[in-house]
């Protein structure tokens, strides 16, 4: 299993599809189609077929999300100004009235997507008006250090803790975040086992893992490769996290996403991302993980989630991903932390 | 659950909102996805109107029963559009409605699909409103999520918050033993212990006698279970020598090693024990040496070491971690 292809071809081909049109199944995902957009840009990028795509038209699209103050507003009315995720979250203002509910609801996620994909397509990120947007953003972050997503009241979790850092570092500017409170919040989300659960509490997952130790890199409180430096961390317990992130390739290759569940391709993603971060990912069965992966692999491009599912995009992406770390030729290196190839982090 | 029985005819169909006569005066906001839009989406025609009309009520900020009853249609549509989401509590607010309903609504959209995080967050802001009387419900809604996949992320997260917010924790421990005299394996319930323990029954050391002396049984019951091996050691976080020093548990180790079978959890526990100044007795070399692979392997005086080389065999997804662990840990590997 292990030595069949990897279907670059077919990936490509799938992505471009989704490029063009989606279908109705994705339609209740449309307050995030910028997220779908990412999944697209940076999948072909590391399909090294980002020529297939306009990137003048992206750009367009995505700069046309962005959510600008009018004159009148002050920049710490409360609301966040980044970038909205579709336009089904996306009023100007000046349209109506000026009653509150009649604007748009820009999303923390979705600016991180909107900065990614700029990035990733080689647009210029500081000629981007990134003043109200980190300003604003600070309005999010929650007196324990976690970040709301949206200004009008969500769930907050680790998840926008990493959507904030992400869009700090590329933006290049940590005006928008206070890091020691998030610093602080990452760590009690620290569990017994030595994971991160997304709450203070919850129980350890991978996605949860990923966004807390890719934050604290980001915003540079844990070393790279702590495990071939031989130094250890104050504020992670490194060996137990180290363990339980090797446990989690099951007895079929793959990756779980917590104890005693099922494997599924995006944990390869997310726990082996840690791994790398960590200096740990040779650690792995390299081989076995890939046997899995194929098994994901669909004959219509793409990857699904579990073994013989149809394929969706989130779960291609993770499937792309995957095999960059496993270094399969023909795929660009990953940049972990970022979300993008090493070279569209480096921005060249 | 829209109140309005206008939304389907009597062969119960989808009447489209352009043929109803309470919105007859609203005049639908189409998308304007601009000229070349990335990722467009194929739109089925009932969501499509269902939004344009939504779009309309959002913009003219009608904060009506209709506008409340677009939004139940809407929120069936598209869950994850937290606009809507937002826009109906507005209205809720302001009509001054009835937030049991609330809670009937979530309950409905949950059989659809329950893992959608706009869904518990409107949950949640109802169960803050209603406050300590919503307690029973909301413990009692997590359950029945549970009874159906016992790992729901998003019920044990809203599950946490209610015992932390509203109460209602007394019970919790017990709840985790059922869980787990249903499926031992089941880690979310292991962590629900541990939350329970630590926040409000006395805390790890008021509460570790009674923990060890459970998860010991769980551990012998199925030494694979690795939930139960770490919730094990978690009950001594933060305090190793209390850890290496608790006879019973490198009693248990040994006993699970001489046992020969799922030994893969009690041989890294007693490596951990090793690396904590525990020294293992002739039982424990002896113990270990039984489960060496092959013969020819020379019998290391190392108990420590004889157990990474088993578990290099025992353990084949991790034998580069056991390789690597043997080389940091010694020199002369």
């Amino acid at each position: 299993m292990e030595s069949e292809p990897f279907e670059r071809e077919k990936h490509v081909t799938f992505l471009e599809m989704m490029y063009r049109l989606l279908p109705h199944q994705y339609q209740t995902q449309e307050i995030n189609r910028l997220t779908l957009a990412y999944f697209v840009v940076s999948g072909l990028d590391l399909l090294r077929a980002l020529h297939r795509i306009d990137k003048d038209a992206v750009a367009d699209w995505v700069l046309s999300l962005q959510a600008r103050p009018s004159d009148s507003d002050q920049v710490n009315n409360g609301q966040f100004y980044g970038f909205y995720g579709s336009r089904s979250s996306q009023f100007s203002p000046q349209d109506d009235n000026n009653g509150a509910s009649s604007s748009g609801i820009s999303n923390l996620a979705s600016t991180y997507c909107a900065l990614a994909i700029l990035k990733i397509i080689g647009y210029d990120l500081s000629s981007i008006d990134s003043e109200s947007l980190l300003k604003s953003m600070r309005n999010l972050q929650q007196p324990d250090g976690s970040f709301m997503p949206i200004h009008t009241g969500a769930e907050t979790d680790l998840r926008f803790v990493y959507c904030a850092a992400a869009i700090c570092h590329m933006l290049g500017n940590w005006s928008g975040m206070d890091k020691e409170r998030a610093k602080e919040y990452i760590i009690n989300c620290q569990s017994y086992d030595g994971g991160f659960g997304l709450t203070p509490g919850a129980e350890s997952h991978g996605g949860a893992i990923y966004c807390g130790i890719t934050s604290l890199r980001l915003m540079g409180f844990l070393e790279e490769d702590v495990l071939s430096k031989n130094v250890s961390s104050s504020i992670v317990n490194v060996p137990l996290l180290l363990v339980w992130c090797l446990q989690r390739q099951a007895a079929d290759g793959g990756f779980q996403g917590r104890p005693n569940k099922p494997s599924d391709t995006c944990y390869a993603f997310w726990i082996v991302s840690v791994l790398k971060i960590l200096g740990g990912h040779k650690l792995i069965d390299q081989k076995a993980l890939r046997g899995f992966l194929i098994t994901c692999q669909s004959q219509y491009g793409g990857f699904s989630k579990f073994p013989g599912d149809l394929p969706d995009l989130y779960h291609s992406y993770y499937g792309f991903t995957a095999f960059s770390l496993l270094e399969e030729p023909g795929l660009n290196p990953l940049c972990v932390e970022l979300g993008m190839t090493d070279l569209a982090a480096i921005g060249i | 659950m829209s109140s309005s029985s206008s939304s389907s005819d009597e062969e119960g169909q989808w009447v489209p909102l352009r043929s109803r006569p309470e919105f007859s005066d609203v005049i639908p906001v189409e998308q304007d996805d601009g000229p070349n839009p990335v990722v467009p989406i194929t739109y089925k025609e009932e969501f499509r109107e269902t939004m344009d009309y939504f779009r309309a009520l959002y913009k003219a900020d009608e904060r009506s029963l209709r506008a409340l009853n677009l939004t139940s249609e809407a929120i069936q549509f598209n869950p994850g559009n937290y606009t809507v989401w937002h826009f109906r509590r507005l209205v809720l607010e302001a009509l001054n409605h009835d937030l049991h309903d609330e809670l009937a609504l979530t309950e409905h959209i949950a059989q659809g699909n329950s893992k959608n995080y706009q869904l518990w967050h409107h949950r949640r802001w109802v169960a803050e409103k209603l406050g300590t009387s919503a307690t029973t419900e909301e413990l009692r809604f997590t359950k029945n999520i549970l009874s159906i996949d016992a790992k729901h992320y998003h019920a044990w997260s809203h599950r946490q918050w209610v015992l932390q917010a509203l109460g209602g924790w007394e019970d919790e421990l017990d709840y985790c033993h059922q869980l787990l005299e249903e499926d031992i394996f089941n880690n979310s319930a292991w962590n629900q212990r541990y939350f329970v323990i630590t926040r409000f029954l006395g805390g790890l050391k008021a509460m570790r006698e009674s923990e060890v002396c459970y998860t010991l049984n769980a551990i012998v019951a199925r030494p694979e279970n690795e939930s139960s091996w770490r919730y094990l050691r978690g009950l001594y976080k933060d305090d190793n020598s209390s850890w290496v020093n608790n006879p019973q548990i490198s009693s248990v180790c040994l006993e699970i090693l001489n046992a020969k079978t799922n030994c893969v959890f009690a041989l890294s526990t007693l490596l951990d024990l090793i690396s904590h100044g525990f020294q293992p007795s002739q039982e424990f070399a002896d113990a270990v040496d039984a489960l060496r692979i092959s013969d020819s392997e020379q019998r290391d005086s190392d108990v420590a070491k004889a157990a990474c080389f088993v578990l290099e065999s025992v353990d084949p997804f991790r034998a580069n971690y056991w390789q690597w662990y043997k080389n940091k840990h010694f020199q002369n590997a």
